[in-house]
């Protein structure tokens, strides 16, 4: 598998990968254990950018 | 390799369809009680305190969970990261179809947050703000073009006249020092 499908997982975990890539990197999911762990411990930030998402909403 | 897969399985082994017409009725219930709770939260703050949609995009996760059901071998964290990502791709779908750009939220009703936790998050969303203005400036960009702007990275790199491999590795190491600095603050684990 290429570099380049591991880096999908950052695009992947905010939920914004386009949807003919989804099934593709879940395929790669599913075989790459490095790609699982960085899922984890990435799949907190979109619930802190929220946050930030949601006080500039507030003050606009 | 697949230690973890066999100890989940037994989460929903009891599940097991061969036990009868209403298998599908109580795996959807048991896993509206293992996430249902913290998936709405998680999703509210997303779909910025609208209730309502918040409830119908727990609901839409879980039934894709359900029809996923090779998923639900995944590890618990894995399966967490796994609902949150569908839920947010429904959200971002939702304001794109009714064409609605991220809006001003209602207050939460004051009654139904409580003071420190407001005021956790409060703190949180300074450093979290904080933390993107450190990043470098292509960065802060490609996140503030997605997933701040509920743009796919199609969309953003379109506007942004890059390649969409760009964006994802861009996004790639803006989340990772992004995540490394929040840890640093500790506000990340
Ligand atoms: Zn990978």
């Amino acid at each position: 598998m290429s570099e380049s499908s591991h880096l999908e997982v950052a695009a992947y975990a905010l939920g914004v990968l386009d949807d003919g890539d989804v099934e593709a990197f879940e395929r790669h999911l599913d075989a790459c254990e490095r790609c699982r762990q960085e899922l984890k411990t990435m799949s907190e930030l979109p619930g802190l950018l929220d946050g930030v998402k949601s006080s500039s909403e507030r003050a606009n | 390799m697949w230690p973890v897969r066999r100890q989940l399985d037994s989460r929903f082994e009891r599940l097991d369809p061969e036990t009868g017409p209403d298998w599908d009725d109580r795996l959807i219930r048991e896993l509206y009680n293992e996430f249902g709770g913290p998936l709405l939260r998680q999703v509210r703050q997303t779909t910025g305190n609208d209730l309502q949609w918040a409830e119908d995009v727990v609901q839409e996760t879980l039934l894709r969970a359900w029809r996923n059901a090779a998923k639900l071998t995944w590890e618990r964290g894995l399966l967490w990261a796994w609902l949150l990502t569908v839920s947010r791709r429904i959200v971002i779908d939702g304001r794109r179809r009714r064409g609605v750009r991220p809006r001003e939220v209602e207050p939460p009703e004051a009654d139904s947050i409580a003071v420190p936790d407001d005021a956790d998050k409060t703190l949180a969303a300074i450093v979290v703000a904080d933390a993107l203005r450190g990043l470098s400036a292509d960065h802060r960009e490609v996140i503030e073009q997605t997933y701040l702007r509920d743009r796919t990275v199609n969309e953003a790199a379109a506007i942004l006249g890059i390649p969409p491999g760009t964006v994802k590795s861009r996004l790639y190491y803006a989340l990772r020092s992004l995540r490394g600095v929040l840890k640093e603050r500790g506000v990340a684990s």
